[in-house]
Parts: C-alpha cells; structure tokens; sequence
C-alpha cells in the first residue's frame, strides 16, 4: 500500500545569464528559481491496483515517483510504502519495489543480458528455486529467452526495455513503478509489454504505477488514473468516472463542400465547438445539453453533409481537452 | 570560407570561460606540483658536485625554477582542447553523422573550437599569468637578465611558438581521438597521449637531460615545440637562429600531421560506415 | 559471508565485461606501463647528472620510488569506481540505481569495477624494487620486512579511505573530483624520501596526508633501521582503522544527502 500524504517538492534552481556577461555576473552574485514541482498531493494506492500516473512533460510526475521510490527527499509532507519512508529506510523498500525509468537502463551494457540477471539474483537474494521460477515467467510473458547471451548494447530498444522491465520484476517486487516504460516503442512491442504488465498483476498481484503519455497504454492497463498539471492533481478517480465527469461527450465528423469552413460556418449554439481536421469537419459537443437529433439536422441544413461518424470521445480525448482548457486557463492569467 | 566555423570558434571561447573558471581548484593542484618539484630540484642542485651554484646540463638552479614556472603555465595558457573526448562521444552517440553531412570539414571544426579557447585562455589568463610570473620570477633574480630590445623580439616569437603549440596539440589529439574509432579504450589513449607528450615535449623534464642518442632523436620530434622550446625561447635561452630553426621544424610537423590525420580520418570513416553507426 | 559471495559475482561480472574489450584493456595496460616508465626514465635521468640525491643512492632512490607503487597499486584495483563517482557519476545522476538496490552504496560502488591495471603497477613497482635491493646491501629483519608489507597493505587502506570520503562530497556538491586530485597528487611527494622536503612538508606528509608514514618510513626502517619496526607497524595500523572509520562516516554522512536531479 501506497500513502501520499500532502507530498510537496520545491527545487531551487540557480538563474544562469545569457552570454558571456551573463557568465560572468552569474560567478559572482546567485540567483535562485523555486519551482514547485510537487505540491501538496495526497493519495493512496491499494493493493493489486494498477495507477496510470499522467500529465503533461514536467507536470511533476517523475519527481513524484522519484519520491515514491526514494532517491528524492519530499520538501515537505510524505509517503509510506507499507508504512515505510522509502527516503528514509531506503534499503528496506528497496527489496520490495521495482523501478524502470524508461530513459535509463539499469543493465550492464557490455556484459550478456544473462549475467546482469544473476548478479541482481545475489544482490536481491534470490533463491534458486523462485529465480528459475521467475525465468520462466519472465521468458514467456517479455519473451526475454531469446537474447539472454547477447550483451545490452547489441539489443534494439524494444528488447532493452523488455530486458529492463525483466530486471525490475525478477525480486518479485511487491510494487512497481515505470516512468515511461513504453516510450519510443512501435505497437507491437508496447503491446507485449501491457500484456507483461496484465500478467504480472494478475498472478502475483502487484501494484504498478505508470506514468505514460501513450493513452492506449492507460485504457489498455489501468483501472485508474492520477492526472497531474503543475504539481498539483487534478483528477484522481476511476476511467470510467473521468468520461462522466466530463460530460456525454461525442464527437461528429463530416465530409462537407469544400466551401464550407469552421470559421464561417453558421453557429448552432455555444455548446457546439467546430474545427477542422484533416480536411473534415469536426463537431464537438456535450449530448446531454444539446440535443443529438439537432446537432445532425443543423449538419445536414445549414453544413450540407455528405457524410458522417459519430463517436464517443476517447479518454486521450478527455485528458487532451482538460490540460489544454488548462493550459488555456494559464495563459489568461498572464 | 572560413565564416561558416565561426560559430564553433566563439562556442570554444564559451566552453573554455565556463570551464576553465575552476580556476581555483586548478591554483592549488598546481601550486603543490610546483612546489613538489622545487623541492626535488633544490635537492637536486644541493646534492650535485658544484653545489647550489651549479650548471646541470645548462641550468642553472635559478633557470630550472623558471623553467618549471612557466612550463607550468604555458601548459595550461596552451593545452586546453577536449577533442579526444569529443571525437570519442561522437563516435560512441552516432552523432558523428550530422558532421558529416554537413559541409563542414571536421577536422575544421575542432581546429576553430580550440583556437577559440586559445584566445580566450590567453586574453583571460595568459596575459595576468606571465606577467605576474614573468615579474616575480625576474623580481627574485630567477630569469636572466633580459635585454630589452631583443626580449620584445622573443616575445614576439614565443607567441608564434604559442600558437604553434596549441595547434600541434590540436592535431595529435585530433589523431588520437580518431583512433577512438578503432577502440574504445579512449581513457587509455587519453593517458598514452598525455604521457607522450609530458614526457617527450620537456615539460616532465629539460630535453637537455636525456641521454645524448635519444636526445638527438627527440630533437627531431614535434613534441619539444609543444613546450620547452617556446618556454627556453622566451626565457631568451636559445638565440635567433635556434629559435627559428624550432618554429621550422615545428611548423613542418604541425602540415605533416595535418596531412596524417586526413588519411587515417578517412581510413577511419570507412570503418563506421561497415559497422552501421 | 553474503557480501563476500555477492562481490565475487559483480567482479566476475567486472571482468567479463573487461573480456569484452580484450584489445582496449591491452591499450590502457600499456599505456599504464609506458607512462610509469616515463616517470621513472625522467627520474633516472636527474640521478645520472648528480651523485646522490640528499645522500641517497640511485638504488635507494629506485627503492622508495618502486615502494610508493605497491599500496597505490592495492587501492587502483579495487576503488577505480571512486574517481567516476567523484568527477562523473552524480553529476550526471548516473547513481539512481545504486540507490535503488538493497544493498549499501558504497559496497556497490566497489563491486562495480575492478582494475587490473593495478597488477601491472604492482608487478612494476615490485620489479623495481628487487633490481634495487640486488644493488644494495640490505640487512633482512622479520621486523622490517613485516613493516613493508603492513606500509603496503594498511597504505592501500588509508589511500582507499582518503578517496572514500573526497569522493561523498560528490553527494552534496555534485562533483569533486578536482578536489580528489588534490589529495590524491600527494601521493607523488612520497615517492621520494622525505629527506629533500623541508620541516612542515614532512610534518604534513606524516600526521595530515599520511603517505609518508607509509611509503617512506617503512623503507627507512629496512634500508637503515631507523624506526622500531614494530612500533610503525602499530602505528600505521592504527592510522588506517581512524581513517577507514572517519571515511565511512563521512561516506555515510553525505550519502544520506543525495538527490536524484529532478524531472
């Protein structure tokens, strides 16, 4: 069990000048920049859950992380990894989580992927019985058997990063964390590594928290998701609820005459965003506030349709439109 | 023609007045490796058969001090490139294409880059570090005494010789850095080449020590130009004609190694192109 | 018994990835070889022109000088990591994952390289020192031999725990290897005798940065019984335990400050 509990981190940056002047006031006289990167989160992940841990780049997430695992001190506030600092008793967590930081490996680069294996096999005192146990359900499920021999630095990307989740769940780690764990992967890989992920969850019952910016990652694999946007969480709930909450809403495409545009098309109502994309129409609205039927009869008449798709708007949708309407709503202030 | 390197002259200047302001660091590792071999030359000096005021193969214990001094700090005025290094990450990154494609040469570029820190290290540095050397040196009795007129023309020699010495130092780190290509063991070629040169270009020890058959050998070397001749031509302990001799010889290295580096850079550059990056 | 278990197997992990690059461990040895040989042709050299240096001998010069390479040799086997963490390591965040294992960090740090280098210096300095010892006469004691091999062993020691603790200050100011060079560049004043340095150089290079203790007074003590033997022993025991023991407080100290960078 995970507990966040009014969890802030405030970094102090010293301001560096442009050019050569500015290199050299900045020997004399330091500036410093505060930026809260985390600032006053609270909350808790259960047992057996799987977190989807999103925001925009540095929206605070890999400090959070970082924090959960132990090798960033909170400014302030705490979390409890079964009721342990990890920052704090930094060993004692360590035997009971896995991390993956997708950007950097964990593995020896020069030595065969086997070796990196069994040295993590002594240093998290591994048995030999659950280590061969663990093999095998690392082989089937990252398909890592393959290129055991070979030494990391000859492996693509997409096997280094299955090697590096292989490396991070082999201690059968009680929790994982990935930061980014499908980043730069084509499809088919990010599709082995959710199934990995699934597998893990089901059968030995691990919580992971995973950040991403992939959206089919989230709905593939989390029954729950974190959104955070400066510091600060602006959603924590269920998927499902995260659609609800932000209305029925649905999306129209249109073929339409190529005189027709967004710009100068006659409005409906207010409730009814128009843009186009890709050379088609696109209507977005909320149908529990404007009718469906009308929304069709106004693109019919008054847009001249010549085709149509209606679709539920995707959860990327969702989070797409939230962190621009916030985005939106900052760029106002100034 | 030359414009285009420009940018990579002023981004050396950069690198150069951003790193080189450990400056400090750098004062205290050198003042006790100076005052280590002060005190291993006064004992030296104390123990040979003349005494203190003995001449050791042309140095008087005075000129040795001096020497040290400003070995010490033409090397640090003149060495200062990271072109190993870079050539190493470019090589170990695959960055090393987008110089390719560019059109610009590449040996051109790190030649621009260290002429740059070259300048800078001399404005900033150099100019306060001879002088107060220069001048507490002489203040002690510690340098010869300099005839006036003929000091100016030394002076202007030892710049030649100066500048000399940065580019030669430039093109053989150039040359062990494309060696990178052929091993990773870039730590190891770093060291060969330091090495190399401390030991062959007089800075560990006068030239003038050696015995004579690899002394003659050496003579015909690059590596003196890159160290005890611009530093004796400055102490005025070669004359005219010595002191051009030098600037010939080093100046024929510095086309032939040039020269050199092209080859093996385009050795080199097949090799990658086998490999796949 | 664990951790003597779980070294072995990071060391072997060490050296297969040394095997990986057979051709470039060949290049670093030699230039390892070539640039101690250089020292020493450099100090062969300023003998050649004079008798004696401050009353010593060619041949006891070339002693002490072989002797400073055995414990520098010791500790470049086994502490090389040091260095990356001191100039490299934390600056680039390069040590999350050490953090992140349940195993001390600064065990790891050792665990993670091993230099064979260091037998080329050790074979070197040992070469060195018996083509000196043949030109002189010296009188073999039980006492003087165990004092050169406590200097060499205990000297490892307290060079190994001078870089531990230079190298933690890395933890707090992100980068301090310059500083390690400092210290560390001691260590070519003792391999000359102490007699050519002046008072306070000797009094630093005894009590303060004791190279001294270990290199020069343990050949003093063979070449002319200078020191009792055992006393030495004793006392450059004694030095190496405060060392390693401030040295790993200190260590303990810092790291507890470290911080990954952020984002």
């Amino acid at each position: 069990m995970i507990e966040v509990n009014e969890l802030t981190k405030v970094f102090r940056k010293p301001v560096r000048g442009e050019g050569l002047s500015g290199m050299v006031k900045t020997l004399f006289s330091r500036k410093y920049e505060e930026t809260r990167a985390v600032d006053g989160i609270n909350f808790t992940v259960p047992d057996g859950e799987i977190v989807g841990y999103i925001g925009a780049n540095g929206a605070g997430k890999s400090t959070t992380i970082k924090m959960m695992c132990g090798i960033l001190t909170p400014t302030s506030g705490s979390v409890t990894i079964d009721g342990l600092e990890p920052y704090r008793k930094r060993r004692q967590v360590a035997q009971n989580i896995g991390v993956v930081f997708g950007q950097k490996t964990q593995l020896w680069w020069d030595i065969p992927l086997i070796e990196s294996f069994k040295v993590l096999k002594e240093i998290y005192q591994i048995s030999d019985t659950d280590y061969a146990e663990r093999m095998d359900f690392l082989g089937e499920v990252l398909d890592v058997t393959r290129f055991l021999s070979q030494p990391v630095r000859t492996l693509s990307l997409g096997e280094r990063m299955r090697a590096d989740l292989a490396a991070s769940m082999i201690h059968n780690p009680r929790i994982l964390f990935l930061d980014e764990p499908t980043i730069g992967l084509d499809v088919l890989v990010k599709e082995k590594i959710r199934r990995a992920i699934h597998a893990l969850n089901r059968t030995y019952g691990t919580t992971v928290v995973l950040t991403t910016h992939d959206m089919t990652d989230i709905e593939d694999l989390c029954s729950r998701i974190i959104l955070l946007e400066k510091g600060k969480i602006l959603y924590d709930g269920a998927l499902k609820s995260l659609k609800n909450r932000f209305g029925n809403l649905k999306t129209l495409t249109l073929t339409v005459p190529a005189e027709i545009r967004a710009e100068t098309a006659p409005p409906l109502s207010p409730e009814l965003t128009l843009s186009e994309e890709e050379g088609r129409l696109v209507l977005r609205f909320d149908a529990d506030r404007l009718a469906l039927e009308e929304v069709i009869q106004y693109a019919f008449r008054e847009l001249r349709a010549m085709d149509m798709k209606l679709a539920e708007i995707s959860v990327g949708d969702v989070v797409k439109t939230i962190l621009s309407q916030q985005e939106a709503a900052h760029a106002e202030k100034i | 023609m030359l414009k285009k390197y420009k940018p990579f002259l002023r981004a050396g200047a950069m690198d150069t007045l951003s790193y080189r302001f450990n400056i400090l660091i750098w004062a205290v590792i050198t003042v006790f490796q100076v005052a280590c071999l002060v005190f291993l030359w006064l004992a030296v000096y104390r123990s040979s058969a003349g005494g203190m005021d003995a001449e050791i193969h042309g140095f008087s214990f005075r000129e040795m001090i001096a020497y040290v001094v400003l070995t010490t700090v033409f090397n640090y005025v003149t060495f200062n490139n990271d072109t190993l290094w870079n050539i190493n990450n470019d090589i170990r990154k695959g960055t090393i294409g987008n110089y390719l494609i560019k059109p610009i040469s590449y040996r051109g570029k790190f030649a621009a880059t260290s002429f740059g820190s070259l300048l800078t290290m001399t404005l900033l540095f150099g100019i306060p570090f001879y002088a107060a050397a220069l001048l507490t040196l002489g203040g002690l009795g510690f340098l010869p005494d300099l005839s006036f007129p003929a000091f100016f023309v030394h002076l202007g020699l030892f710049l030649v010789a100066g500048l000399f010495a940065s580019l030669l130092n430039d093109v053989i780190a150039y040359i062990f850095g494309v060696f990178c290509f052929y091993t990773t063991a870039s730590w190891g070629l770093n060291s060969l080449k330091e090495t190399l040169i401390s030991f062959l270009s007089g800075t560990l020890l006068p030239l003038a020590f050696f015995p004579a058959g690899l002394r003659e050998v050496v003579s015909w070397m690059p590596f003196a130009g890159m160290s005890q001749n611009p530093v004796l031509i400055l102490m005025m302990k070669y004359d005219l004609a010595e002191s051009l001799r030098c600037l010939a010889l080093t100046g024929t290295w510095i086309v032939a190694l040039e020269l050199f580096a092209k080859l093996l850079f385009s050795h080199a550059i097949r090799k990658v192109t086998v490999q796949g990056g | 018994m664990r951790y003597v278990h779980l070294y072995l197997t990071c060391i072997k992990r060490s050296m297969i990835s040394r095997l990986e690059y057979k051709k470039d461990t060949l290049v670093a040895l030699s230039s390892f070889f070539f640039s101690n040989l250089c020292s020493l042709a450099a100090l062969y050299f300023i003998l050649q022109s004079i008798p004696a240096l401050a009353g010593y001998s060619l041949p006891e010069v070339g002693f002490f000088y072989g002797f400073s390479m055995l414990p520098i040799a010791l500790d470049h086997l086994f502490s090389d990591e040091l260095w990356l963490v001191a100039y490299r390591r934390v600056k680039d965040g390069d040590m999350d994952m050490h953090f992140l294992r349940p195993v001390p960090v600064l065990f790891q740090v050792f665990a993670e390289t091993f230099q064979p280098e260091g037998f080329g210096e050790l074979i070197l300095g040992a070469a060195l020192i018996a083509v000196c010892a043949s030109n002189l006469t010296v009188t073999v004691t039980f006492g003087s031999v165990a004092v050169l091999f406590v200097g060499a062993l205990f000297g490892a020691a307290i060079i190994t725990s001078l870089k531990i603790a230079v190298a933690a200050l890395a933890f707090i100011f992100k980068r301090s290897g310059p500083l390690l060079q400092v210290v560390y560049n001691f260590s070519n004043y003792a391999k000359y005798p102490l007699a050519i340095y002046p008072d306070f150089i000797r009094v630093l290079l005894i009590f303060v940065l004791p190279f001294g203790l270990f290199i020069s007074l343990p050949v003093d003590t063979l070449l002319y019984g200078k020191h009792n033997p055992w006393l030495l022993c004793g006392a450059i025991i004694g030095c190496a335990a405060v060392f390693f023991a401030l040295a790993v407080w200190v260590w303990t100290a810092c790291e507890r400050r470290y911080e990954s960078t952020g984002s």
